[in-house]
C-alpha cells in the first residue's frame, strides 16, 4: 500500500512509491517526488534511465503497477489532462493538415472553445514568427518550425502543467532562445513547468529543481546548490600552460572533463596538487569548486559509479 | 463522449477534404462508365471482315443448301439497322445492334479419297489466310444409321471465333434432321409442331389480403430478384472495404509519425481508438449515401425504383454499421500491432481473408438462400452483414427470427471485437520495435 497523500495545498504533481514494469523490466522503481506548483522541474538522465516513463505515468498515459499519482489535485484519474500541455520527445503532427488544423485539433481536444482556441493559436503563430504559414501544410514546413509548432501544440490551451520532454533538441540557436523564453514567460505567469533534457547548461541555468532518474531509481532530487551542496567541494578547476597532458601525468589526478581551455579535475589533496603543478608549468587558474551538474551525473551515470547505491536527496523534493 | 466526437469529426474531416475521398467517390461510377463505354466501344469495333470458308462436302448433298442459306444470311446481315430505337419512361434510347461479320463460302473440289491430302491442302490455305475455316461434311451424314464419315469437321487456327463454327452447327442439323425427316417419310412440319417447345413462366406465390381478396402471382422480374440483390450486395461489400482497411494505415501513420502520443496526452485510448472508428463509420455513410442517392435517383428516372423494397435501405446502413464496426476494430488493432506496413500487411491476411468470405460463397447463397449452408452462413456473425443482406434482398426474404439472431450474434460479435480491439490498442500504441506474435497479443488482450 503506497503511504497516504497528505492533505496539504495541492502540488502540481505528486507520485508516491510508484513502481512501473513492462515484463521482466523495471522501468521505475519505488519512485516519489513531489513538484511544486509554480516551478521549473529539470527531469534528467541518461537514455532508457525512465524519464519518459515517468512522464507518461504523470500523464496517465501509463498506469503504475503500484503508488499513486496525482496531477493538479486529481488522483489517479485523467481529470487534470485538460489542464496539462505535453510536447514529447519525439514530435508528431500530421503532415496533411494545415498548421491552424492541426493546433484547433489539438485545442479541441483540451476541450478548450473553438473561437478562444483560435485567438490563442493566433497569438502564439505571431509570437513564434509563423503568422504567414498558418494556412500552410505540416509538410511545407522547416523542422525547427515544426519544433515550435509542437511547443504551440503543448501550450495553446493554456496549460497549468507544461511538460517538455526534450524541448531543446535539434533547435538551433535562435529558436532555442525563442522557446527558452516562451518557456520561462510562461513560468513568470505561474505555469508549473517539468521538462527533460541532456543539456546540463540549460537544466542548471532554467531549473528551480533538478530529478535525476537512473535506471528506474531516483539519484537525485532537489535544488541544484542542495545537491551540490551534497557533494561538498571536491572539484578542481585548472587553467595551465601544460593542459590535460600534463594533469593526467600527476599522481593522484583524477581528471573528470577536459574542456580545452581549461579542465575540471579531482583530487584527494588539492594544496598538494598545487605545490606539484607550479614547478612543471605556468598556472594560470586554479580554483577549488562544487561539481557541476554535467560532472554529477557523468558520475553517476557511470556503470560502476559508487554513488547509485546511495540516493543524494534534499530540497524541494521528497 | 465530447473527445471521442472531436476526434471522429476530424477524421471524418480529414478524409472528406482529401483528394483521395473524391477519386473514392467518383471511382465506382467511372469504372462502370469506362466499362460500359469499353464494351460498345468494342462492339462497334467488332471485326467485321468476311469469312471465308471452303467447304469439302463428301455427301455431295449439302453444300447448295449450306451456301444459299449463307447467302440469305449475308444478305439479311446488309439489310438490317445498325440500331433499335428502345421507348423507356417516355425517353427514345437508340441501341446500337451488334454487327456481325458475313460468311462467304466456296465448295472445295478434290479427286480421289486422300482425306489427309485434302485436309493438308486446305490447311495449307487457311496458313497463307487465303480461308479463314474449312469445313469437311461426312459421307454418310444423311444416314442416321451408318457408323463411319457421318460427323462435320470444323478446321480453323481461330479456335476463339464461335460464330461460323455454331451457325454452321445450327444451319447443317437443321438441314441435315429436314432431310432425314423427308427420307423417312415423315412430314418434318408436322413434327416442328408437335415438338415446338413450350414456355415456362415464372411467378412468385399469390397471396391472401385481409379483406379475402387473393392477389395473384406476379411474373418474375429480373431486376428484382437478381439485380437488386447482387447490386445491393456489391455496393454494401464496396463501401466497407474502401473504407475499413484505411483505418490500419492512419493507425499506423499515428504511430509512425509519433502522433499517437500526443492526442493519448488529451484523450484515452479507448477514446481515440473509438473516435476513429466513428469517423470512418462516418466516412464510409456518406460514401453510400452518395451512391445510394445517385443509383436511387437513376432507377426512377427509369421506373426501376419500384423494384428496391423500401426496407433494403434501412438494412443496407444497419448491415454496413456493424460490419464497419466489426472489421474496422479489426484493422485498428492490427494498425495498432505493427511499427512497419511491411508487417501489417502480414497480419492483414486473416482479415482480409474473413473479410472476402461472403465474395466467395454469394452465388451458393443467390441460387438457394434457404438452404442449411446460406442460413448457417448467415448467421456466422463475419459473414452476415453481407449474406443475411443478400437473403434480405432475394425476395421473399429469410423468417423475421433468423433475421432478429443474425442481428443479435453480429452485435456480440462486433462489441466483443471492439473490446479486444481496445486491448490490443491500449498497449500496441505506443510499443515500439518487432511487431508482437500472436501469443503476445493474446497476452495483450487479458492484460489489466
Amino acid at each position: 500500500m503506497p503511504p497516504p497523500l497528505s492533505a496539504a495545498p495541492p502540488p502540481a504533481v505528486r507520485l508516491a512509491n510508484v513502481t512501473k514494469t513492462f515484463g521482466a523490466h523495471t522501468a521505475v522503481r519505488d519512485l516519489s517526488l513531489t513538484v511544486p506548483t509554480g516551478c521549473t522541474y529539470g527531469f534528467i538522465g541518461p537514455n532508457g534511465s525512465g524519464k519518459t516513463t515517468t512522464i507518461r505515468t504523470i500523464l496517465h498515459i501509463f498506469h503504475p503497477d503500484s503508488g499513486a499519482v496525482e496531477v493538479l489535485g486529481e488522483r489517479s484519474t485523467r481529470a487534470a489532462n485538460d489542464r496539462i500541455g505535453y510536447l514529447p520527445e519525439e514530435r508528431g503532427l500530421y503532415k496533411k493538415m494545415t498548421v491552424r488544423r492541426v493546433l484547433a485539433y489539438y485545442a479541441a481536444l483540451k476541450g478548450m472553445a473553438r473561437a478562444d482556441a483560435a485567438r490563442e493559436i493566433e497569438k502564439w503563430l505571431a509570437k513564434m514568427g509563423l503568422s504567414e504559414w498558418a494556412d500552410k501544410k505540416v509538410e511545407a514546413l522547416s523542422k525547427g518550425m515544426a519544433q515550435k509548432i509542437q511547443f504551440i501544440a503543448a501550450v495553446v490551451a493554456r496549460p497549468e502543467l507544461l511538460i517538455l520532454d526534450e524541448p531543446f533538441s535539434g533547435l538551433d540557436p535562435v529558436n532555442l532562445e525563442v522557446i527558452r523564453t516562451a518557456i520561462l514567460e510562461l513560468r513568470a505567469a505561474g505555469t508549473t513547468v517539468i521538462f527533460s533534457t541532456h543539456d546540463m547548461a540549460m537544466a542548471e541555468t532554467m531549473c528551480d529543481f533538478i530529478f535525476m532518474i537512473y535506471r528506474g531509481n531516483k539519484v537525485l532530487d532537489g535544488t541544484l546548490s542542495d545537491i551540490q551542496r551534497s557533494y561538498g567541494e571536491d572539484t578542481i578547476r585548472v587553467n595551465s600552460a601544460g593542459g590535460a597532458e600534463l594533469l593526467r601525468s600527476l599522481p593522484g589526478v583524477e581528471l573528470v572533463r577536459d574542456l580545452g581551455q581549461s579542465q575540471e579535475l579531482r583530487h584527494p589533496d588539492p594544496q598538494a596538487l598545487l605545490r606539484d603543478l607550479a614547478p612543471r608549468t605556468t598556472v594560470r587558474h586554479f580554483e577549488v569548486t562544487k561539481p557541476s551538474l554535467h560532472d554529477i551525473f557523468i558520475r553517476i551515470a557511470q556503470p560502476d559509479a559508487q554513488e547509485l547505491a546511495v540516493p543524494k536527496t534534499t530540497g524541494g523534493g521528497s | 463522449m465530447n473527445k471521442i466526437w472531436r476526434v471522429a469529426a476530424t477524421e471524418y474531416l480529414n478524409a472528406v477534404r482529401s483528394k483521395a475521398f473524391l477519386v473514392g467517390v467518383l471511382l465506382l461510377p467511372v469504372i462502370m462508365a469506362i466499362s460500359i463505354g469499353v464494351q460498345f466501344y468494342a462492339q462497334k469495333k467488332t471485326d467485321l471482315t468476311p469469312r471465308r470458308l471452303a467447304v469439302l462436302d463428301r455427301s455431295g448433298q449439302l453444300y447448295e443448301a449450306l451456301a444459299a442459306k449463307a447467302k440469305a444470311r449475308n444478305e439479311a446481315l446488309r439489310t438490317k439497322p445498325n440500331s433499335v430505337a428502345v421507348e423507356l419512361q417516355g425517353q427514345r434510347l437508340k441501341m446500337d445492334l451488334p454487327q456481325q461479320p458475313e460468311f462467304v463460302l466456296e465448295q472445295f473440289q478434290f479427286p480421289g479419297d486422300d482425306l489427309k491430302a485434302a485436309e493438308l491442302q486446305l490447311s495449307e490455305r487457311v496458313r497463307r489466310k487465303e480461308l479463314f475455316a474449312f469445313l469437311i461434311i461426312g459421307q454418310h451424314i444423311l444416314t442416321p444409321d451408318a457408323t463411319n464419315h457421318t460427323e462435320l469437321l470444323y478446321h480453323t487456327q481461330t479456335p476463339t471465333f464461335h460464330e461460323l463454327p455454331g451457325w454452321l452447327d445450327a444451319t447443317l442439323n437443321a438441314e441435315i434432321r429436314e432431310r432425314r425427316f423427308t427420307a423417312a417419310g415423315v412430314d418434318s412440319k408436322q413434327v416442328r409442331q408437335l415438338s415446338s417447345q413450350v414456355p415456362l413462366h415464372r411467378l412468385g406465390l399469390a397471396e391472401q389480403k385481409t379483406s379475402g381478396e387473393v392477389i395473384a402471382a406476379k411474373h418474375e422480374n429480373r431486376i428484382a430478384t437478381h439485380a437488386v440483390p447482387l447490386g445491393a450486395m456489391f455496393l454494401l461489400f464496396m463501401t466497407v472495404m474502401s473504407s475499413a482497411p484505411a483505418l490500419m494505415n492512419t493507425v499506423l501513420e499515428e504511430k509512425m509519425q509519433k502522433i499517437a502520443e500526443v492526442l493519448l496526452a488529451s484523450v484515452s485510448p479507448f477514446q481515440l481508438m473509438l473516435g476513429k472508428l466513428l469517423g470512418t463509420v462516418l466516412v464510409s455513410l456518406t460514401l453510400s449515401s452518395i451512391y445510394l442517392v445517385g443509383t436511387s435517383w437513376t432507377l426512377w428516372k427509369y421506373g426501376q425504383l419500384v423494384h428496391v423494397p423500401g426496407h433494403l435501405f434501412a438494412w443496407f446502413f444497419v448491415f454496413q454499421l456493424l460490419s464497419l464496426l466489426m472489421f474496422g476494430s479489426m484493422f485498428i488493432a492490427v494498425g495498432a500491432a505493427c511499427s512497419e506496413i511491411r508487417d501489417a500487411q502480414n497480419l492483414i491476411v486473416p482479415v482480409m481473408m474473413t473479410l472476402m468470405i461472403p465474395m466467395l460463397t454469394w452465388m451458393a447463397v443467390l441460387q438457394s438462400p434457404a438452404s442449411p449452408f446460406a442460413r448457417a452462413l448467415s448467421l456466422f456473425p463475419p459473414a452476415t452483414p453481407i449474406i443475411m443482406f443478400l437473403r434480405i434482398a432475394i425476395p421473399p426474404g429469410p423468417a423475421w427470427w433468423e433475421i432478429a439472431l443474425s442481428l443479435v450474434l453480429t452485435t456480440l460479435f462486433t462489441l466483443g471485437c471492439v473490446w479486444v480491439s481496445a486491448k490490443i490498442f491500449r498497449l500496441g500504441i505506443l510499443s515500439q520495435g518487432q511487431t508482437p506474435s500472436i501469443p503476445k497479443l493474446i497476452a495483450w488482450v487479458f492484460s489489466k
